[in-house]
């Protein structure tokens, strides 16, 4: 069933990337010897801090507070990026992944405020599972975030999304945000927030639950049903402290969310008076976090993260309700530890040297049948070297990861170390240049692994604890064209890229969500181009933001040359999409519009007609109105209330992104934000 | 009542193309499509030379990945040689949902065709002439179809599972064939699969693939039921992870087993099936089987236990309680998923490939490959009528 793809060719071409990669680290520490001479000099006209600048652009920022009416779910904000799909499972409680550029979401890794959201279960993040609320801001970037004091994690992955939290300032000292929304679905979602500081430390405390009742109308063939056992509750609390000590930054975050939720299941021809599935699964993710940032006189930085993450699932079938159940009643434990230094040198002001290294521990418990308990422990490092002018920058880096894996079987009773080590060097460049002040281009070049998961690995039954790191090696061109006038600015941006992805490791869903089937694909090869045109007008107290986005890839399966799928499309990638956002602001009144266009898709890696999926276009609408009210009480800074009301699918477009998984159609929410 | 009208339709229609025996006259029912036979329906033309003149046609059905909805039926007709895909859906399509999810298991009784359609809780009853829809019978969890003379049998895996135990039972429903009504059902062992009748009793091959914490243990146990009372009169151990039953009509029960995935191999016993006190050991690696005129082929894979290594597979068979050498005549490019034995000389096999896309099925005469061809996804279960 699982196939791999051996090949010391390719061993081979990653030792010459990697002569590659340390020549240019060479030339880039000549270079800036060179400009260290000239540096005094230079500094006030040319040098910029290599401190402050990221090395490359993300693909993608969004700032929260820029949306009429944000959506509600990280997810459907990473939705409309350009080179993104979002397998969407439907329903507030449907699974929620993010693919980018086609690598496969496993090589997609997701930082909150820095430290990356493991699961070494299955190297997925559900997006889902993550509120808007209380994140700052959402960036993407394909090639990395080149910033200094990166944990290693970050330099591993192959894209990265990173949701960041600003540090909440108060005129007043103290400050917070009650929100009540509700709506289709007969969803309840009330949320609040709260900032305080004392003395030289803020505290924040937010809590927000959700009810969402999943019922929607889908069509099956001549009739209409609705969406059964989708239903939702969560509660999510969080505590969070800031600390800005001299040249320092520290973050503490304590998570705690808990959920319990049922899997509608794949809409499948079923027998008259049976559900399609009575599945339920109860999650509970707790994880505390802390960083601290700290520069050391001029030259010298470091970043010192750590966390422990604790997840829980029940997963029942509930044969009982249900005769076609499976009969399964299974409890899950995973455990994190990860503890990271980074180190930044300044060398000169425009070259910097970083230095990471990470160490993590994951561990998985299970009381499934023929459950192989799995640990792993993984160091992972990297060195970086970076140059930074105002026109000209550059970056170049080499991490490495090793994993120790050791699993039980219930059998054997002892410890085994079959196939124990996987290891992998992963080195990247990236290159900037403003040639004008109205172009800037970059490129990069970035060679990664993931690894592969428990369940890829020792999943009973399917796991193949043979199996080797999957590799990704990206290239990729950014050239972002400006213009402006008195009213009005524009940005151009046309990124075409290259991606091959090897030794590929497929898991799809079977008919549980929960449960995967392992296809080893082999080899893909992404051919792309993202264009975005954002447009921004002013006028007195009229604003206007217009973005445009499209996406063109030919995602190959060049697996199996006998194979029915040999130069098919992969699964689940349109060869085009796009997304078109337009944000009209006048005095205190925003109206938001969002269309996100898919192309055609096959949900089968051999791209027939049966496996078609037809193409979709949804449009969400929001507006919304912001009153200012006199200050409260003793307070010397006005308080707001925000009134805001979506309407999602305003066509009521009937689609699915995930065959089987119906998405809902018209749905609308109004919000009452009072923040003081 | 819509199923009533349809049924009787579809008789109406039946006698009609009994009279007309085989004449290549099409007739509309008035919806725009054919429905006395589907000889308007073309696929790949396939040499059917070497194919006995009693098979008109062969019944593949493909178990489509689970949750994919994507259970189809392709047939080959061998009065022309096409081999048409996804037949169900051109012949029903105002059943719009198609067969289902994951097909299991096929078999013909007459001029029906009996399709255990696994996932979606139906036995769907087609014309072998047409593929029209004769009915959909509601059993949970349907596994494996066998007949006797009044009545077919269906295990299932999930009848049990109401009583809140954390190890159900799976049952065997018994179907009126007249009425094409379940009219009873009783408790077996522990995930029922194949089942065969003979001389007045059911064999019943429980698999226990399912065991819940914290036995985790295969069922080893065949349940014997007498069908004059429709109750279990007994239980024969024979193997962990019993698979497959056939009679051979003569008194000899054949049970296969699958390998326990850890040390005991995939095996095919015999039982005395007038008196079954004893199941004997015929030959290890019976993974994959099929019988016809009495005689069981076996593929198995030596490498069973370890499903990191590649296969090595191995052919035998079985007749009168003696095992001895067969060779279809596939080599090492093809991965056996399924057998279909249509003489003592003529086989299909089913690849599944990589179990998502579509498959093939190849062709063997006399130890030699006539053809291949795409199915759809997993071949699993044949049927020639």
């Amino acid at each position: 069933m699982v196939r791999n793809v051996r090949g010391n060719p390719r061993r081979i071409r990653s030792l010459v990337v990697l002569r590659a990669i340390l020549t240019t680290v060479v030339l880039l520490f000549s270079l800036a010897s060179a400009y260290g001479d000239e540096a005094d000099t230079l500094r006030s006209s040319r040098v910029v801090s290599v401190k402050s600048y990221p090395v490359v652009k993300p693909a993608e920022t969004v700032r929260l507070d820029d949306f009429p009416a944000p959506p509600e779910m990280v997810a459907d904000v990473i939705r409309r990026f350009t080179g993104v799909q979002v397998k969407d499972y439907g329903g507030a409680g449907g699974l929620k992944t993010v693919n980018v550029r086609s690598l496969g979401s496993e090589h997609v890794g997701i930082f909150i405020d820095g430290i990356k959201i493991d699961n070494a279960q299955n190297m997925q993040v559900d997006l889902g599972r993550f509120s808007t609320r209380g994140i700052s801001s959402v960036a993407l970037y394909n090639s990395r975030k080149s910033s200094r004091m990166q944990t290693a994690a970050e330099y591993s992955a192959g894209a990265s999304v990173h949701l960041d939290t600003d540090r909440p300032r108060h005129r007043d000292g103290c400050g917070g945000v009650f929100r009540l929304r509700g709506g289709s679905f007969a969803s309840v979602n009330p949320s609040l927030q709260w900032d305080h500081e004392l003395g030289p430390v803020t505290l924040r405390a937010s809590a927000e639950f959700l009810y969402n009742n999943g019922k929607y109308k889908y069509p099956f063939f001549d009739t209409t049903l609705v969406r059964e056992n989708g239903d939702i509750r969560s509660l999510r609390l969080e505590t969070q402290l800031f600390a800005a000590p001299r040249g320092g930054d520290i973050r503490l975050r304590i998570y705690a969310y808990g959920s319990e939720r049922g899997f509608p299941g794949p809409v499948i021809r079923r027998a008259m008076g049976f559900p399609l599935s009575a599945e339920r699964q109860a999650d509970q993710n707790f994880f505390v976090q802390g960083s601290w940032t700290q520069d050391w006189g001029e030259r010298y930085s470091t970043a010192l993260r750590l966390k422990y993450a604790n997840d829980y699932i029940h997963y029942n079938t509930h044969p009982e309700n249900n005769p076609m159940a499976l009969p399964y009643d299974l409890h899950y434990r995973q455990q994190s530890a990860f503890l990271s230094l980074s180190q930044s040198v300044l060398i000169a002001e425009s070259f910097a040297i970083d230095l990471a290294a990470d160490v993590q521990r994951n561990s998985l418990d299970s009381d499934a049948g023929q459950f192989v308990t799995p640990r792993r422990t993984t160091a992972n490092g990297a060195l970086s070297a970076r140059f930074s002018l105002e026109d000209f920058r550059a970056e170049a880096n080499i991490s490495y990861i090793g994993a120790w894996d050791r699993f039980k079987t219930p059998d054997a009773g002892g410890w085994s170390m079959k196939d124990s080590f996987r290891g992998a060097w992963m080195p990247s460049i990236s290159v900037y240049a403003a040639p004008a002040k109205w172009l800037e281009a970059d490129l990069f070049a970035k060679y990664t692994c993931r690894l592969p998961s428990f369940n890829d690995l020792y999943y009973s039954l399917i796991g193949n604890s043979a199996l080797k790191p999957e590799y990704a090696a990206q290239f990729g061109a950014d050239v972002s064209l400006s213009a402006e006038t008195a009213h009005w600015n524009g940005i151009l941006r046309l990124s075409p890229y290259y991606n091959r992805v090897t030794n590929k490791i497929l898991a799809i869903p079977t008919a549980s969500q929960f449960r995967w089937s392992m296809l080893n694909i082999g080899k893909a090869d992404i051919t792309g181009l993202d264009v975005k045109i954002e447009n921004n007008f002013t006028a007195g107290q009229f604003n206007a933001q217009l973005t445009l986005r499209y996406t063109l890839q030919k995602a190959l399966n060049l697996s199996d040359q006998e194979s029915i799928s040999w130069k098919n499309q992969l699964p689940y990638i349109p060869l085009h999409s796009g997304s078109a956002d337009l944000t009209l602001g006048w005095r205190k009144w925003q109206l938001g519009w969002n269309t996100i266009l898919n192309g055609k898709r096959w949900s089968n890696s051999a791209n027939l007609d049966e496996f078609l999926l037809a193409p979709w276009s949804v449009t969400d609408i929001s507006l919304s109105k912001t009153f200012s009210l006199k200050p409260f009480r003793g307070r010397s800074a006005p308080s707001e209330i925000t009134v805001s009301a979506n309407c999602n699918n305003i066509f009521n477009c009937r689609y699915e992104i995930v065959k089987g998984y119906p998405m809902p159609g018209v749905n609308a929410f109004l919000s009452v934000e009072y923040r003081l | 009542m819509k199923n009533y009208g349809f049924i009787l339709l579809c008789a109406i229609l039946l006698m009609a193309s009994c009279k007309k025996d085989d004449s290549n006259q099409d007739k509309s029912d008035g919806k725009g499509y054919e429905v006395i036979t589907d000889d308007h329906l073309s696929g790949t033309v396939l040499a059917v030379d070497a194919f006995p003149e009693s098979i008109r046609k062969v019944f593949i059905l493909n178990q489509g990945k689970m949750g994919s909805n994507g259970a189809s039926l392709d047939i080959l007709r061998t009065k022309d040689g096409n081999y048409v895909c996804g037949i169900f859906k051109k012949m029903n399509p105002d059943e719009g949902a198609g067969l289902g999810d994951v097909g299991n298991d096929i078999a013909v009784l007459g001029d029906e065709i009996w399709i255990v359609v696994n996932n979606s809780g139906i036995v769907d009853v087609i014309s072998a002439r047409n593929e029209r829809e004769i009915a959909a019978i509601t059993v949970p969890t349907p596994r494996c179809i066998a007949f006797d003379e009044k009545y077919a049998y269906v295990t299932s895996w999930a009848g049990a599972s109401y009583g809140g135990s954390s190890n159900p039972k799976g049952r065997v429903y018994r179907i009126d064939i007249a009425t094409k009504k379940v009219i009873d059902s009783v408790e077996v062992g522990h995930q029922p699969e194949g089942l065969a009748a003979y001389g007045g009793k059911l064999f019943v091959a429980n698999s226990g693939g399912l065991t819940l914490p914290p036995d985790y243990s295969y069922d080893k146990d065949l349940s014997i039921i007498d069908t004059r009372t429709f109750t279990v009169s007994s239980t024969l151990e024979v193997a962990p992870n019993l698979q497959k039953v056939y009679s051979d009509g003569k008194g000899r029960i054949y049970v296969s087993t699958y390998c326990d995935y850890a040390s005991i191999n995939s095996a095919l016993y015999a039982i005395d099936g007038k008196e079954p006190e004893e199941a004997v050991l015929l030959g290890e690696y019976a993974s994959i089987t099929a019988m016809h005129g009495g005689t069981v082929y076996c593929i198995g894979n030596k490498k069973e236990l370890d499903w990191t290594a590649d296969p090595e597979w191995t052919s035998w068979k079985c007749s009168g309680g003696v095992k001895s050498d067969w060779n279809p005549g596939f080599d090492s490019s093809v991965s056996p998923y399924s057998i279909g034995a249509l003489s003592e000389d003529l086989f299909l096999i089913g690849d599944a490939g990589n179990y998502e896309e579509p498959g093939t099925v190849y062709c063997y005469s006399k130890g030699s490959k006539l053809w291949s061809v795409t199915s759809g996804v997993i071949p699993g279960a044949y049927a020639a009528w």
